[in-house]
This record gives C-alpha cells, structure tokens and sequence, in this order.
C-alpha cells in the first residue's frame, strides 16, 4: 500500500459498500411506505395523520431532548421485555412512523418507552408528570428522578385564567395558595403528542397474538361496523365500550378483543389502574380540561373529520 | 511489499526542508485547533456535569428551559464530538502529515480560517441547541443553519491535509498515513450525507433513525477509530524505540476497520428491517479482527521494551488510549450478541462503552499526541521540546482523567448490567430498577467531574507553555533589535 491513489480507492469503495447498505439499500426498500391495512381489531387503513397539536407537541418533544431519556421503540417479545413490562401491545415496525416528521426513536431508557403512551396516559397525565413526574401513580414514580418541566407552565394568581386551563394537582404539589397553574402552549401540544402515541391496531408484518379473535369486514358486531371499519385507526373503541367516550373518563378506551384473556391484557390493566390512582390522588378537572376535545378527536377521528370539515 | 516496518523516521538531513521549519510551518493553524479543542472540552465536561448532577436533583436550574437535561445532554456530545474531538483529531492528523511525509504544512491560513470558522460554528450550534434549536438526532444534533459553515470548514482543513499529503517526499506510505487519510475522508462523506438526507430532504419515517444511527457508528467507530489509531501507531514504535511488528497486520486492521467498522449500529429488535439488524451484527462481530491485529501488533512492537520506555505524558495517555480502545470495542462486539443485546440495550450498559471510547480512547489518544506536538509548534529550536510541559501538571491530568474514565466506566457498566438483568423480570417496576442504579450513577457523576479539573489543569499547563514561548519571541526580538542597532 505505497501508493495514494489505491488508498484512495479502496477507500471509497468500503465507503461506498456501506453507503449502499445502511442508506441507499434501505431507501429503496421503505422509502415509499404507505399506508398500510390493519389485519385486527378492525380493518382500517393505518397509520393515520395525527392531529395538528400533537404535531407541535412532537416539535416540544425534539426541543426539550426528551429523546434523550425515552426510547419510543418496541422491541419484539423475543428481544427484551418490553411488551411484558406494557410498553405496547405488539412491536413496533417501520410503518408506525411513516407520518413523522422527526423520527426520534431513541438509544437509551432512562425512563420508560414512550411509543404507546397515549395508551397508558391522557393529556391531563401528561401535563401533571410534566409539572412534577413524582405526582402520578405515586406507587411507582414517588422516585422518579425525572425533572419537572416546571418552564412549561404558568403559575398565575388564581382566577386569572379560565377554569378549564387550570391544571389541578394534589395539595402537596400545587403552588402556593390563592394561585393556579396553567399550562402553556407548549405543554399542550406536548400532552396531545403523547396522548396521540399509540401504536395499537395489529398489521400483518406486527400480527396479533396467536388466538386473538380477529375481527373482519363482516358486520359482527352491529350496525356501525362497515363504516367504522374503513376509516377508524383500528382502535377498536367504537364498538363495545360507547360509554367510556365521556371526555371525562381518563380511562384509554378499551380495546375491542378484551374478550380475550391473552390480548390487550397487562396494558389494559394498568391503564385502568392508573386511571383510577389518577382520579384518586388528584381532583383533575379533565371533564371541564380544555383538551376534552382533542382527545375524543384522536379516539374517534371520524368525528374529528366533522369538525375540520365545518 | 514494501518495507514499512521500520520506525517513522525523521526527515532525511539531506531534505531541503529542515526539521525546524517543518515543525513551525503549522504553528497557527494546529494551535488554534488544539486550543480550541482544550477549551471545549472544558465546556463539554462542564455540560456533563450538570447533567449527571441532575439525575440525582432532579429540580435542579428546573425552571430553566435552557438547562433542561435533553439540551444540556445534546450541547454534552455536540461540544465534545465537534468541539473536541474533530479539531484535535484533525490536528493530530495534518500534523503526522507532514512530519510523515517530510514535508512543510500546506495552506496554513487557508487551515486557520477553516479551524477558526469550524469552532464559530461549533458554538453556534450548541447555542441553538441550548435554545431548542436541535434537530432531534442524536449527534448529530446542530441545526441545518449551521451545516454549511461546517462543511466549508471542514473543507477548508481537510484540502490542506490532501495538499500537504500530495507534496510528501516519495517512498513508502506509513500505517499512519493510512489512518489519517481514511478519517479525513471518512468524516466528509459521512457527515455530508447525514446533513443532505437528514437536514436537507429528510426520508421517511424509521430511515431517519437508520441513517442516524449508521452515522453515529460511522462516526465513532471508523472516523475516530482511525484518527485515534493514527497516532498510536506512530508513538508507540517511536517511544519504545522498536520498528513496527508488521505492516501486514496493521493494513488488515485498517481495512477490516474500514469494512466491517462501518457496518454497525442498528439496534437489535429495532423498527427496521431484519436484515439491517442482521449485517450491523455480522459487521460489527467482524470488528474483532482489527481489534485482535492492532493490540497484538502493538503488543508484540512494545513488548518488553515496555518497561524501559520514558514515563512522559505521551506514552502514558497513548497506550491507556489504546487499552481502552481493545476494552470498548470487545465491549461494543459483546454488546451486539443477539442474547447480551436483548438485556443490555437501551441501558447504561451502552452509555458506557460510548464515554469509554469518546474520554478514554478519543481522549486519550488526543491527549498523548497534543503533549508531543504542542511543545515542538510552540519553540522548534528547542532542544528538549517535552521539557517545556510542567511534568507534574501534565502527570496530575493524567491521572485525573485515568481515575475519571475508569471509575465512570466501571459504575455505568454494573448499573447498565443491573438495569437490563433486572428490566427482564416484568415484576420489577421501571421506577424501582432505575432506583437501583443510582449508586452507579452517583459514582459515574465523578467522571465528567475529574475530567472538567483534568481539562483544567490541562488549559494552565497549555497557558504556562504559551506563556514561555511568547516571552522567548520577545527575548528573540529584543536580541534581534540589539544586534542591528550594532550593526549600525
């Protein structure tokens, strides 16, 4: 190797060998992904576009570097415990994120994944971890070391601003007395991202578990099945559970197959369980929260299309 | 072949340019690199700090969005992979250019303006960052405002070192000519094609994470790899005084770094497709040959001249640069296994074996070179160069980034082993195993602390050193000034 040229060459060719692998080859592999069709709970066309505050929320999410401490990537059962610690209901793949701007998967879980979160949290959760991440579900994150976004809020002299932007925490949390918090833009949109993180319908790269009545085009289960079928994210909420759309329920919707012992399962559970802690411990004013409306636009997007329409 | 295998000798007496103008001709441009660097690294130890400290106060500047522990993570890697680590292995670089090639530095205020514009940029961009305006992939975090400023820099220095590698004397090329040219390149194509496709035309969906992720292997494992190895396979020959064990296993190195290092990456489980996780894994498996042919080269080079070897501040940063960098790379081809992956991911596990490799080998590697060369830019007529350091500052740095690294090493490799043993057992909350690490954590806090007082010490040394030369230039001047006055 006396000779700059061959140096050269050689050089440019590994160069170009890797190039080709991890840029190009990929490139042309998942460049064009689209839309792909849910194989269960429901037919559907998946991912969706997310709603326009969970897109600047997704812009808060970059700026802060919350990257930097959430992964928002799950691994398969076989590759660490994610799904068992209900981090998801199945894996997640390329075509979770074809309709984001800035993919932020993540290297390194100082806190836990956030790629479901709306499904653990709504957005009056979010708000009050972001005020103070040892609030919610006191059993487990009393020890958060989490800092607080407290930047992300106003604290105001109470009454100053309308009651429903007021975030309410417990007493032990709030500011001092005859003042309120508010939360600032930012913080909304931040809260509408993770409230719209939900990688939930199964697809046929992330089937559903072996057993999981799969439910078809077929109008099993009443009237509004052939239409909810085409355009809802595959969530599932619109056919047993009407009750639970109440702006005011902080429960995630229940999924459509939890007739089945071995479906939706632990995710289920502690969503239930952390909405009852959160109803608990905090006197949260999610009925009258001035978010109420875009969360029953990310459950049921047909009625979010209405109203853009308008 | 050729015979490569003697020590890098010296210049020829009979070249027409002398050692001491040799050594002068890159005086500006590589102390502006190597001060620059000293300087940022002082910041990036500082960033680190603070970061570290708030995981343990988590209140901590909490009202500050500017202080956030995501920016202040993001400016962390961005000032000591931009501020630090591209300018001094740059300047490691065109350094070993010239002294290899035997010839005079090419373009000096070409490569000054390009190391002043690169280090406005650099602190532009961790301004942004700390102002939220990051681009989101890790880093590779400054925004795309001040891409270009970087790529003309970068450029700027880059041809300087084609230049001055073009003008070498003819003969056989050294290992560490290799090493050099192959991150000056290595470094402009990635990081071009990170700033087209992830800031100018960003692709779609998880190839963001796939081009990001292939850039950061690139970046550590081939770009610092070679930059890192350039000069160990210059010093250690030189100090044990020994010619090189064999240049066959050095090009096996180089090459197989060059192929195989640059195959990396993807994350096991991760959102892509399965055959990028499969060619990562086989391609950073394959890394055990360099890693095996560069410590056995060196290993069977030193050898038993080890012992006998000078004590100084060279040799010692250059071979714990080296040990590190066989413990960090078995550590990354360990970390890849598909049954250790599945455990260690996403943990401290992996933050250790980067700052291992960013302090302890990149570091220390510079480090090592930086005290052989400054002394020579600083007073070429000198005539014991390595006696212009104060000893004891330059061995008190030693040992303080010594116990830094490895102490944080340690600390962060048992919490990361503790946190992906434990996250197993679905039983364990989050919370719970999170609170198990922080002793390691506590301990790792130590590192960026005892590498912010060795960046200190350092700078003083460095100030002492600058200090001299100028007030022999003004001796000189004086000298000068007197003998013409008599001439008159």
């Amino acid at each position: 190797m006396n000779n700059g040229p061959m140096l050269f060459l050689g050089l440019f060719a590994s160069m170009a060998i890797s190039w080709v692998t991890f840029v190009l080859g990929p490139m042309a592999q998942l460049g064009n992904l689209q839309q792909a069709r849910t194989v269960a709970p429901l037919p559907a066309s998946y991912p969706n576009n997310p709603p326009g505050l969970a897109e600047q929320g997704a812009e808060v999410y970059r700026a802060c570097g919350c990257t930097y401490c959430h992964t928002r990537q799950v691994r398969p059962a076989g590759s660490g415990a994610d799904l068992a610690h209900g981090w998801g209901v199945r894996r997640s793949v390329a075509h979770d994120y074809i309709f984001e701007r800035t993919v932020m998967l993540g290297t390194q879980r100082i806190g836990p994944d956030l790629a479901n979160a709306g499904l653990r949290m709504d957005a009056t959760a979010v708000l009050a971890r972001l005020w103070d991440p040892r609030i919610v579900n006191k059993l487990d994150s009393a020890h958060s070391i989490m800092p607080s976004y407290r930047y992300l809020f106003d604290v105001r002299k109470a009454g100053s601003a309308p009651f429903a932007d007021v975030l309410g925490v417990p007493a032990e949390f709030a500011p001092p007395a005859g003042y309120e918090i508010v939360p600032r833009p930012a913080a909304r949109a931040l809260a509408a991202y993770m409230a719209a993180s939900r990688q939930e319908p199964y697809l046929f790269e992330a089937p559903p578990p072996p057993g999981t009545v799969v439910v078809t085009n077929a109008p099993a289960n009443g009237t509004n099945a052939p239409s909810a079928g085409t355009n809802a994210p595959g969530n599932g909420t619109n056919a047993p559970s009407g009750g639970t759309n109440a702006p005011g329920a902080s429960a995630p919707p229940t999924s459509s197959n939890a007739a089945n012992p071995h479906s939706a399962f632990r995710v289920e559970n502690e969503t239930a369980k952390n909405a009852k802690n959160a109803e608990k411990e905090s006197p949260f004013l999610s009925a009258l929260y001035a978010f109420s409306a875009d969360k029953s636009a990310i459950r049921n997007p047909q009625s979010a299309i209405g109203e853009t329409n308008q | 072949m050729d015979s490569v295998t003697e020590a890098p000798a010296p210049t020829a007496v009979s070249a027409p340019v002398s050692r001491t103008e040799l050594e002068a001709s890159g005086a500006g441009p590589l102390l502006c690199l190597f001060g620059g660097a000293a300087l940022w690294l002082l910041l990036a130890s500082l960033f680190a700090l603070l970061d570290s400290l708030k995981l343990h106060a988590p209140g901590l500047l909490g009202s500050s969005p500017m202080w956030t522990y995501g920016r202040v993570h993001a400016a962390a890697d961005t000032a000591l992979i931009y501020g630090f680590g591209v300018p001094s292995a740059l300047g490691v670089g065109l350094w070993l250019l010239c002294r290899l090639g035997g010839t005079r530095f090419a373009g000096p205020g070409v490569a000054a303006a390009g190391a002043l514009g690169w280090n406005a940029a650099v602190a532009a961009g961790v301004w942004a960052i700390l102002r939220g305006g990051g681009t989101g992939y890790e880093v590779f975090e400054m925004p795309g405002a001040v891409a270009p400023l970087l790529l003309v820099s970068y450029v700027l220095i880059g041809i300087c070192g084609l230049m001055t590698f073009r003008q070498r004397e003819p003969g056989p090329l050294y290992p560490s000519q290799w090493f050099v040219i192959g991150a000056f390149l290595w470094f402009a194509w990635i990081f071009s094609t990170a700033a087209l496709v992830l800031l100018g035309s960003p692709p779609r969906g998880v190839l963001q994470a796939a081009v990001n992720w292939w850039y950061e292997h690139n970046l550590d494992t081939v770009f610092f790899g070679f930059a890192g190895l350039a000069p160990v396979f210059y010093f250690i020959p030189k100090l044990s005084g020994r010619p090189l064990h064999s240049s066959y296993q050095a090009a096996l190195a180089f090459w197989m770094l060059a192929l195989a290092g640059s195959w990396g990456g993807i994350f096991e489980g991760a959102p892509l497709p399965g055959w990028m996780v499969a060619v990562s894994l086989v391609g950073t498996v394959l890394t055990v040959v360099p890693i095996a042919a560069v410590a056995s080269n060196l290993y069977l080079t030193a050898g038993g001249a080890l012992a006998a070897a000078d004590g100084g501040p060279v040799f010692r940063f250059t071979c714990a640069g080296l040990i590190f960098w066989v413990v960090a790379g078995a550590q990354q081809v360990a970390g890849a296994l598909p049954s250790v992956a599945r455990l260690t991911d996403f943990t401290w596990f992996t933050t250790a074996q980067r700052d291992l490799f960013r302090n302890g080998f990149l570091a220390m590697t510079m480090f090592g070179a930086i005290y052989y060369i400054v002394p020579r830019l600083a007073d070429a007529k000198c005539a014991t160069p390595d006696r212009l350091w104060n000893r004891k500052l330059a061995r008190l740095h030693f040992g303080l980034m010594l116990a830094g690294v490895a102490l944080g090493y340690v600390a962060l490799l048992v919490a990361g082993v503790f946190q992906g043993v434990e996250l197993q057992n679905p039983a364990n909350s989050f919370t719970a195993v999170m609170k198990g690490t922080m002793m390691g954590l506590r301990l790792s806090t130590l590192e960026p602390l005892f590498l912010f007082f060795g960046a200190v010490v350092f700078l003083i040394n460095f100030a002492l050193l600058m200090k001299g030369r100028l007030a022999r230039c003004r001796r000189d001047r004086s000298v000068v000034r007197g003998l013409a006055k008599e001439g008159a």
